[in-house]
């Protein structure tokens, strides 16, 4: 669903684009156009019924006869809740994209073809030729520089593609090594960052692993049996977090990363507090020493102390 | 219910201007659109003085423009400036997606993919806007690809002025932030592209102070940004991308730290993909900015050691050094 409230300019787009889609519908539930078109079903039904209202201009000043507007079937809609356009006054054809529209879908298309089995299967190539000529204007350049993907992406790939089991090393920060075996369920890339969300085997959970801890990955030919379990959010905290304070000025607060999305942030004026649940309190020692000093751990003592001896550690390599 | 029932809502009346304009095939006058199409009509009729009109009417135009809708003014032959008895216009074929723009099924699967990278971010709306207009050709869909969630992340508030401001060609104005210092300068920019290197954002163009090519990071970027109106040549921006690319990507070549890293640790895992080499006394990682690259070493704390360059050691040690010392205190 949108963030933003539509204003008149949005609502006048999405009518335009409105009837053609409802003409290559034909008919089609107020509830799924609604979906279709990331609105709610009320402001679908709106714009509908605005519809009927809009048509070819008067003759001389007069009120259009009721052929110059567009239609619907009322019956239909009112005890069907369905749309279907009876009368089209113009406006059948799909219009162009703007430069903006264009400019989102041709850099999400260079992320998506820098993906194993998408880019590969030269249909990316097409596609952003295609994109620029159906532009109503030039779009801004907006490149997005993709990384080679090394063979612990390519098989992790593989295996949520063929739904079966992939089995891998697995280092987690200050942990040992250890072998997991896991259901693929969605690699999600983020921030550069690859990872694979999956029903571990050995912690009989979904759990959500970084690739560049990942090492000798191997495809088994076990079935994948959670492939379609619902996921958490990818940094959402589990149960057996803890939670650490945290005190930084308010410009700081996005620099926290990934930690952000999943904070607690308190205080007014300069300071703020964040309260945070970690899986493991150890980890805040690299978040500490990556701001260098513009991120304060307040509690818990222990989580204070690690960052301390972490910096302090650190340190003494160049004294 | 409605609070002012003569007056029929803005989009109507833009709809409306958008049905008019494409059903004409010579043209329509201002005046003839002012006093038929339903909107303008009403309040004209209500008493809606002339100038109000003509002002709504430019108002509607630039709007319709700004969606992509192209309205074309047919001047006087005679003489092209006078636009009083200017007919206005828009034409299908520059209106709607080519007729001969196909989508195969496997294409429309994979836009789907990409539509869905931008996340919550200011860009989603429009990718999904886009992808929908392709969709509206009624074109089959292949299963979707499934097993991805790419994403694509914009936390600037710099982006979307910088965007337009691209679009259309403009000079910005920011306060910039150089790396290292404190202190903000301000920057007059003609922008060119933006481009995502190493997960950030960066605004390519010409520094019209320093008279130069010049890439920017948006983090860095400490003021709003100001869309002047100042134009410059469309023309500049082709190809702007891939140089923007390739001067990242020749700093990465030229700037590579000698680091020392501790076997088995985080710290190998995340920079062992990136080394370009490796010897006796450490491993090669390239990098593009010295600021950037020393917070991410300096999160490794004890498990890399900057050998080279001796500025990059420096940084990441004022890092540690801040942390430790921040941390020293009882805390509070």
């Amino acid at each position: 669903m949108r963030a933003q409230p539509l204003v008149a300019t949005d609502r006048a787009s999405l009518i335009l684009q409105l009837v053609p889609y409802l003409i290559s519908k034909g008919e089609v539930t107020v509830v799924d156009a609604a979906r279709d078109f990331d609105v709610e079903p009320a402001e679908m039904r709106s714009m509908v019924e605005k519809l009927t209202v809009i048509g070819l201009p008067g003759d001389g000043g007069f009120w259009q006869m009721a052929n110059d507007l567009f239609d619907i079937d009322w019956d239909l809609l009112d005890e069907q809740d369905t749309i279907s356009i009876t009368n089209a006054v113009g406006l059948e054809r799909t219009p162009r994209l703007t430069a903006r529209e264009a400019a989102a879908l041709l850099a999400g298309l260079q992320m998506a073809a820098s993906l194993p089995g998408v880019g590969d299967s030269g249909v990316v190539q097409g596609l952003l030729a295609k994109l620029a000529a159906g532009a109503s204007s030039a779009p801004a350049e907006v490149i997005v520089a993709t990384p080679v993907v090394d063979d612990v992406r390519t098989t992790v790939a593989e295996a949520v593609q063929r739904g079966v089991a992939v089995s891998f090393a697995y280092r987690a920060p200050d942990a040992p090594v250890t072998t997991r075996t896991v259901d693929p369920v969605k690699v999600h890339i983020a921030d550069g960052q690859w990872y694979l969300q999956g029903w571990c085997h050995l912690r009989q959970a979904i759990r959500t692993f970084h690739l560049d801890r990942v090492s000798d990955v191997v495809l088994t030919d076990i079935p994948s049996t959670h492939q379609s379990d619902a996921l958490p959010g990818l940094f959402e905290p589990g149960e057996t977090d803890v939670v650490v304070e945290l005190r930084c000025r308010k410009d700081v607060v996005p620099l926290l990363g990934e930690f952000a999305a999943r904070a607690v942030v308190r205080g007014k004026g300069e300071f703020r507090t964040v309260s945070l649940r970690v899986g493991d309190e150890r980890s805040l020692k690299r978040l500490a020493a990556r701001l260098g000093g513009d991120v304060e751990i307040v509690s818990p003592a222990s989580a204070r102390e690690a960052a301390r001896a972490w910096a302090d550690a650190g340190l003494a390599q160049y004294s | 219910m409605p609070t002012e029932p003569l007056r029929s809502a803005p989009e109507e009346r833009l709809v409306n201007l958008v049905v008019a304009l494409l059903a004409t095939e010579q043209g329509l006058t201002k005046d003839t659109i002012l006093s038929s199409v339903s909107g303008y009509r009403e309040q004209g009729a209500a008493g809606a003085s002339k100038d109000a009109l003509e002002k709504m009417f430019e108002r509607d135009k630039d709007s319709l423009r700004s969606l992509g809708v192209p309205i074309e003014t047919i001047g006087d032959y005679a003489d092209p400036d006078d636009l009083r008895e200017a007919r206005y216009r828009v034409p299908t074929s520059e209106y709607s997606l080519p007729v001969d723009i196909d989508f195969t099924p496997a294409e429309i699967a994979v836009l789907n993919l990409a539509s869905g990278v931008w996340g919550e971010t200011s860009m989603s709306a429009s990718a999904r806007s886009g992808l929908r207009k392709i969709q509206a050709l009624g074109i089959e869909v292949d299963a979707p690809i499934i097993g991805y969630a790419p994403r694509i992340s914009l936390r600037e508030p710099s982006f979307a002025p910088l965007q337009r401001a691209i679009e259309q060609a403009r000079v910005v104005e920011f306060d910039y932030i150089k790396g290292g210092s404190d202190a903000a300068h301000r920057r007059r920019v003609q922008p060119w592209a933006l481009v995502e290197y190493d997960g950030r954002w960066h605004v390519y163009g010409f520094d019209a102070r320093q008279d130069a090519e010049r890439t920017f990071l948006l983090s860095r970027i400490a003021s709003d940004v100001v869309v002047t109106r100042t134009s410059f040549d469309l023309a500049l921006r082709e190809g702007a991308g891939e140089k923007a690319l390739a001067g990242l990507r020749a700093v990465a070549d030229r700037q590579q730290a000698r680091l020392q890293v501790e076997p088995g640790t985080e710290a190998v895992l995340r920079l062992h993909r990136r080394a370009v080499g490796e010897d006796d006394t450490g491993c090669l990682v390239p990098y593009v900015d010295a600021q950037i690259f020393a917070d991410e070493l300096a999160s490794y704390g004890p498990e890399v050691r900057v050998i080279d360059p001796p500025e990059l050691a420096e940084v990441v040690a004022a890092r540690l050094r801040r942390a430790r010392d921040l941390h020293t205190e009882a805390g509070g």
